[in-house]
């Protein structure tokens, strides 16, 4: 898969932007405020249909406009094709070679990008809905069908909540911890099997970078599941034992209004050795730690899908000390993975451009091609 | 300006679901412009509609009002042990299009939906249950929809009915026949593959 060109207009400050990247490294450059950031945001909407950062759609538009458009013509087993995502009046609508997309499945096919800013790298100490998205992101990428999965999931835990509030007699209430037991038991065999892929590949690649002897790890394993071993468990072993969880903790959700158990309050554990890197890592470990995860997971996703997600930092490097800084540039050089970064300080990616490296300067929503 | 009795027309076709201002305009206009027959039989549907159809007491399918109960109801070559239950009208005559099911009908009228406020005492059940007391029915199909809503309203039948000693039963949930598999979307793909089967 690879990104040949991308078109913005009225896209956050973007009024009308042309790209054409390189087949590896394009570096955009600018002062921060400019709409650097805007462009990576583009290509992320119209890799996931979601923002990266806004929290609305209707943020995503240009100020003072209703209409907003981000294509790209990407190169897909060997076919051009473009996808294109439109907001008009707060709709989103997604459309393939022109043609509006049937599902979201056909729009997804093939194109998967792994986006890191410098949010991430507070996930290690942040908090574990931070912690929850940043997983949650991955197992997407990985497992398309999570995007379903987790809808469903949201609307089955949002209709249990509401009867709790409501008062709702218990045999309504119970229909409901089924339907949340089912497809919650779905949530943690993806997030399972994702981090169980994702193992190895963090270990090895926070050895390369995080100076520390203490081997990283990543651990999940849901609070209050009782009765089963969360690592072996079947799917329905695991619906068993969140149905029961749901029933145990019944009449303290009842008595609060809201679901208590499940995957929605579960924690991913960061470990360096055996100590919680959440509690004891030092603020360079725990971006070691992201990049590291971040890296297993790109690795990943080359060994199972047998392509390279595009990728995309968001001025991470002026976050990383110079080591670490050196450490992703060269990866990402070495990788063969097609690369669109943004920095306020040309110098600190150098080490990342080649010979078909192409540059960018970013100001006030412009962006026009330099050299190098 | 448009005289009073277009106007209306206009408004009251803008009602109708999926139509808008301009649909229902150029609506009113064919109707206008049609010979005067058109309109009067389209009027005399709409009332006998209202006048003649009502819901069967027993199963809340479609009815005719002068009769006592729906046509499948009242049709003797249905096996009286087998009892589908559908969330809407439309589920039911999907059904019916195959031609395979020969069982009784009940429809629900809606799926518990506590999103919209939607709770049991809004649907059919409680009729279901009356229903279901002194009969034949050894089995009751539970044909809601494979969403979350549609399962959740499934189970919640499901445990009122096992009690009663009825066999319950889900329809299966997979791939379509006829269907290729490169057409299926991912969530269905993903569920076919965890509850395959031997053969």
């Amino acid at each position: 898969m690879k990104l040949l060109s991308l078109s913005y207009e009225n896209f956050r400050n973007l009024a009308q932007v042309t790209l054409e990247p390189s087949a590896h490294t394009t570096v955009a450059v600018g002062e921060n405020g400019q709409g650097k950031t805007n462009l990576l945001e583009g290509v992320y909407f119209l890799a996931t249909l979601k923002a990266l950062r806004a929290s609305k759609l209707l943020e995503l538009v240009r100020f003072g406009q209703t209409f907003s458009r981000v294509s790209g013509r990407f190169s897909l087993g060997g076919a051009e094709r473009e996808i294109a995502v439109e907001i008009r009046n707060g709709v989103r609508t997604a459309f393939v070679d022109g043609k509006r997309a049937q599902s979201l499945e056909s729009y997804f096919g093939g194109v998967s990008v792994v986006a890191f800013t410098p949010d991430d790298l507070s996930v290690v100490k942040g908090s574990p809905e931070g912690r929850r998205t940043f997983l949650d992101r991955a197992v997407f990428n990985r497992f398309p069908a999570f995007l379903d999965e987790s809808r469903e999931y949201q609307r089955a835990l949002k209709s249990r909540n509401r009867l709790l509030k409501d008062r709702a007699p218990f045999a309504h209430l119970s229909a409901w911890d089924a339907t949340v037991a089912k497809v919650g038991a779905r949530l943690w065999v993806r997030r399972r099997a994702l981090l169980g892929e994702l193992a190895t590949g963090v270990v090895e690649a926070f050895s390369r970078i995080g100076r520390t002897e203490a081997p990283a790890q990543l651990l999940y394993a849901p609070e209050r599941l009782a009765g089963v071993d969360f690592a072996t468990a079947s799917e329905e072993q695991l619906m068993h034992a969140l149905a029961a969880g749901l029933d145990a903790r019944l009449q303290r959700d009842w008595e609060r209004g809201f679901t208590s158990v499940g995957p929605h309050v579960d924690d991913v554990e960061l470990k360096l050795g055996e100590h919680s890197a959440r509690a004891y890592a030092s603020q360079g470990q725990s971006r070691a730690l992201v990049l590291a995860w971040k890296v297993a997971e790109i690795e990943n996703l080359q060994r199972t899908s047998g392509f390279l997600p595009l990728l995309l930092l968001d001025d991470v490097s002026s976050e990383l000390d110079p080591e670490r800084n050196a450490f992703l540039m060269q990866y990402l050089a070495n990788s063969g993975a097609q690369v669109l970064l943004t920095t306020t300080d040309a110098q600190l990616v150098r080490s990342a451009a080649g010979a078909d490296t192409r540059w960018y300067k970013v100001k006030t929503g412009l962006v026009e091609a330099v050299d190098g | 300006m448009t005289p009073d009795a277009l106007n209306r027309l206009v408004a009251q076709l803008a009602k109708l679901p999926g139509i808008g201002e301009k649909t229902a305009q150029r609506l009113a206009f064919h109707v206008l412009r049609a010979p005067a027959e058109y309109a009067r039989g389209l009027s005399a549907a709409l009332l006998d509609v209202v006048d003649h159809v009502s819901l069967c007491p027993k199963c809340f399918s479609l009815c005719d009002k002068a009769h006592p109960q729906c046509g499948f109801c009242s049709d003797t070559r249905r096996d009286d042990k087998l009892l589908c239950v559908v969330e809407g009208i439309a589920d039911e005559l999907a059904l019916e299009r195959t031609r395979e099911f020969k069982g009784r009908y009940h429809v629900l009228h809606g799926v518990l939906s506590p999103l919209e406020g939607v709770g049991p005492d809004q649907l059919r059940i409680r009729e279901l249950l009356t229903r279901l007391q002194d009969t034949d029915v050894e089995e009751v199909i539970l044909a809601t929809n494979p969403d979350v809503e549609g399962e959740a309203t499934a189970l919640y039948l499901t445990r009122l009915l096992k009690p009663m000693g009825i066999k319950v039963t889900r329809l299966a949930q997979g791939i379509p026949m006829g269907g290729d598999l490169e057409f299926a979307d991912q969530a269905t793909l993903a569920r076919a593959l965890s509850a395959r089967r031997d053969i």
